[in-house]
């Protein structure tokens, strides 16, 4: 049981950072557009 | 090059502004989008990109030859382009500290026409939002 919190909370350690990191937004200034 | 851009991995929505000439580009939650790719894309349409900015969340990361860098997916970083932001990030390098950064990863390369788009792009920050 405890060994089991003990690899949940080491996997949400790993896993949520990863899922905060991300590209929100992308703006682009162009030319020759028609 | 709406559509073109539209069909790109990870783009969930594209605006384009023809009075400005400008393109916001909406991400899917799924982290797929590359914005070098887009920048391909975009040229690809024909299309001359003048800069691109964004804004991305992640971590610091320093790589092996000491660069500092944002990591916005387990397998994708942007480096920085050395400035006093990135200099003050250096700090929480490898920690867990989430970061919110606008910054600008590409820009036209003044007097020429069309610069490499294949070429390495360094992030040059030019606000940090938000530090969780």
């Amino acid at each position: 049981m405890n060994r089991k919190f003990v690899l949940l909370a080491l996997l949400n350690m790993i896993v949520v950072p990863a899922a905060q990191a991300q590209i929100k937004h992308i703006e682009m200034r162009v030319e020759g557009m028609t | 090059m709406k559509q073109h851009l539209g069909r790109q991995s990870g783009v969930q929505n594209v605006e384009v502004s023809l009075i400005d000439g400008r393109v916001e580009i909406a991400p899917k939650e799924d982290g797929q989008i590359d914005p070098v790719q887009v920048l391909k894309a975009t040229y690809d349409s024909g299309v001359t990109v003048a800069e691109l900015d964004m804004t991305a969340q992640g971590k610091i990361v320093k790589d092996s030859s000491g660069n500092l860098g944002l990591q916005v997916a387990p397998n994708r970083s942007f480096a920085f382009a050395p400035n006093e932001l990135s200099k003050g990030l250096e700090s929480l390098a490898d920690s867990q500290t989430v970061v919110t950064i606008r910054g600008q990863l590409y820009k036209k390369p003044a007097g020429k026409k069309k610069a490499d788009p294949s070429a390495p792009l360094k992030l040059l920050i030019l606000e940090v939002q938000k530090k969780e």
